[in-house]
């Protein structure tokens, strides 16, 4: 995952790699995930979560679709 | 992942927000009185849980995420000091696990242009207008999670 400065940068970045499109996002809606998904982790309490529970994380930021789907 | 691997993998955590570097079997081998190929065997079984990354045929620590044991394109500066992250996700779950402020400093892998992003009290208030991009699908990111 990177982060690039607008859609012409991605596209020429994918072009040059000869990669398809996977899914973009913006740095706000990334901060939020990572707030989500990160925020136990170096908790002493931490356990693993399911990926159910990673899955709902996915869900309630509007992640949906065959791209996020987990398992 | 039993409770006794989790005790090794908290140390681990701990010892590398402490000390800014991932320790050695033996140094957490030590910490926790335990035998070095005791600790050596439950990182491999954190590493086949996803709860730690092992360097590739070795028991060296190669990413605790979000941090990277490594340097990589993506800096992080919390507390006072610097870390790196493994990909843009982890470079803003750093402050997030730390529950910290944090000044993250990437690039552009298009173009190569430095870029920053500011977290203060957990929102972005600067870099808002970066854009993220994914490219392998959430199912196959821990097929080659150094790609990922």
């Amino acid at each position: 995952m990177v982060f690039l400065r607008s859609e012409e940068h991605l596209e020429r970045w994918l072009r040059r790699n000869r990669w398809e499109p996977g899914a973009s996002m913006n740095a706000t809606t990334l901060n939020e995930l990572a707030r989500r998904w990160w925020w136990t982790r170096v908790e002493p309490d931490w356990r693993p979560r399911t990926p159910a529970e990673s899955q709902a994380i996915l869900d309630e930021l509007g992640l949906t679709g065959e791209f996020w789907r987990l398992t | 992942m039993d409770e006794h691997e989790l005790g090794i993998r908290n140390e681990v955590y701990a010892s590398f927000v402490r000390d800014g570097r991932a320790p050695t079997a033996a140094e957490t081998a030590a910490a926790l009185g335990l035998g070095v190929d005791e600790v050596v065997d439950a990182c491999r079984r954190l590493h086949d849980g996803h709860a730690l990354v092992l360097r590739p045929g070795t028991t060296e620590i190669r990413m605790l995420n979000p941090f990277s044991a490594v340097e990589t394109p993506h800096r992080v500066e919390a507390r006072g000091r610097s870390w790196f992250a493994n990909c843009a996700w982890d470079a803003l779950g750093i402050p997030a696990a730390l529950h910290a402020d944090a000044v993250v400093s990437s690039e552009c892998p298009d173009c190569g242009e430095p870029l920053e992003l500011e977290v203060r009290d957990g929102e972005l208030v600067d870099g808002a207008d970066l854009l993220v991009h994914f490219v392998v699908p959430a199912r196959r990111w821990w097929d080659d999670i150094a790609f990922t």
